[in-house]
C-alpha cells in the first residue's frame, strides 16, 4: 500500500492546525514565531505532495521561493524581537499591545 | 514499505509539533521544531523531492533554527506563565474547533472517493536538475524578486539591529577643519541633513550639547 495525496494533505492540515492552535495560545513572541514557522512548513508539505503526485515541477520552485521568505522573516522578526525586548525588558505579547514607546 | 515510512514521519512531525505547542520554555519549543523539519525532509524524500529535502534540512532546521535558538540564548528568556484571563472563552473554542475538524474530516473523505486521484509514477520532477532548469527559465522573474527581498531583509535587520551611531562613544575627531555627517556622532539626528563643521573633539561636543562627557585624550593614546 503506497501513501495517498489525501494522507500527505491531512498530515499538512493537522500540522498547519497545531501551528494556529500555537499563535494562538502563546504569550511568548518567540514561541508565536516558531509557531508561524510550522504552519508555513505545513503549506511547503502540501505544495510538495501536489507536485510529486501530478508531476509538475512548479509546485516544488513556490516552496524554494517560500522558504526564502520565511529565511527573510526569520531575520527581521528576530530583529524586531530584540528592539521590543530592548524597549520593555520582556517578550510577552501583552506587554506589547501598544505599538509605541 | 512507502507507506510505513509515511506512518513513521508523519506521527514524528506530529508528536513533535504537540510537543512545541505544550512546552513552556521556548529552547525546548525549539528543539521539537527541529524534530519537525526533520521528520518533514524524510517526508519531502519519500515524495520523490531529495532537492527539498536537502534544502529544508540545510535552510531550516541549520540556518532559520540556528538564528532562533541564537535569540533565545542572547534575550535570557524565562518560562511563560500560564494565561489566567478569557477562562470563559473555553467552551466556545472546544465548540468551533469540533466544527472545524468536522470540515476537515468532510473534505478529506470527498478527495478520498474521488474517481479521479492521480496516482503518482517515477519521474525527474523532483531532481534538482529540473528545478534549476524551471528555475533559471520559466520562473526568471520571482527568482530575481527573490533576490531583491533578500537584500531589502538584511538591510531591514542591520536598521532594526543598530542602537545608536556607527562610531563608539569614546571616539574623538581628527583635528583640523572638517565637515561631519550628523548622524554619525549623534544617533538621535538620524533625520537632520545639515551636517556639522568643526576643527576638535571639544567643539563637536559643544555643538552636540554633550559638553563634559568623558572621551579620550591625547594623554590616553
Amino acid at each position: 500500500m503506497t501513501p495517498q495525496l489525501s494522507w500527505y494533505l491531512a498530515l499538512s492540515a493537522v500540522l498547519f492546525t497545531i501551528g494556529v492552535v500555537g499563535v494562538l495560545i502563546k504569550r511568548n513572541v518567540i514561541s508565536m514565531f516558531m509557531c508561524i514557522e510550522l504552519m508555513l512548513n505545513a503549506v511547503n508539505l502540501t505544495f510538495v505532495a501536489f507536485s510529486s503526485f501530478f508531476r509538475d515541477v512548479s509546485g516544488q520552485l513556490f516552496v524554494f521561493i517560500v522558504m526564502t521568505v520565511a529565511a527573510a522573516e526569520a531575520a527581521v522578526g528576530l530583529g524586531i524581537i530584540i528592539a521590543i525586548f530592548r524597549n520593555r525588558e520582556s517578550l510577552d505579547v501583552d506587554d506589547a499591545s501598544i505599538l509605541r514607546l | 514499505m512507502v507507506a510505513l515510512l509515511f506512518i513513521l514521519f508523519a506521527g514524528m512531525a506530529i508528536g513533535c509539533a504537540v510537543s512545541m505547542v505544550a512546552q513552556r520554555n521556548p529552547l525546548y519549543g525549539a528543539i521539537s521544531l527541529i524534530g519537525v523539519f526533520i521528520s518533514l525532509a524524510c517526508l519531502y524524500v519519500t515524495l520523490a523531492a531529495p532537492f527539498i529535502a536537502a534544502v529544508q534540512v540545510i535552510v531550516y532546521a541549520g540556518a532559520i533554527m540556528v538564528l532562533v535558538v541564537f535569540v533565545i540564548m542572547l534575550l535570557n528568556v524565562e518560562e511563560e506563565e500560564r494565561p489566567t484571563r478569557l477562562r470563559s472563552l473555553v467552551p466556545i473554542a472546544v465548540v468551533l474547533a469540533a466544527v472545524l475538524f468536522a470540515e476537515a474530516a468532510f473534505i478529506i473523505y470527498f478527495v478520498q472517493a474521488s474517481p479521479s486521484t492521480p496516482t503518482r509514477n517515477i519521474s525527474d520532477v523532483g531532481l534538482t536538475s529540473s528545478i534549476g532548469a524551471g528555475l533559471f527559465t520559466t520562473y526568471l522573474l520571482p527568482f530575481e524578486i527573490t533576490s531583491i527581498l533578500l537584500l531589502m531583509a538584511v538591510v531591514g535587520a542591520m536598521t532594526l539591529a543598530r542602537t545608536g551611531g556607527l562610531l563608539p562613544p569614546r571616539a574623538v575627531v581628527v583635528p583640523g577643519h572638517q565637515v561631519l555627517a550628523r548622524d554619525v556622532l549623534d544617533p538621535r539626528a538620524v533625520n537632520e541633513p545639515e551636517p556639522i563643521h568643526a576643527r576638535s573633539t571639544a567643539e563637536v561636543e559643544k555643538i552636540l550639547g554633550i559638553e563634559g562627557a568623558p572621551h579620550v585624550t591625547d594623554e590616553d593614546l
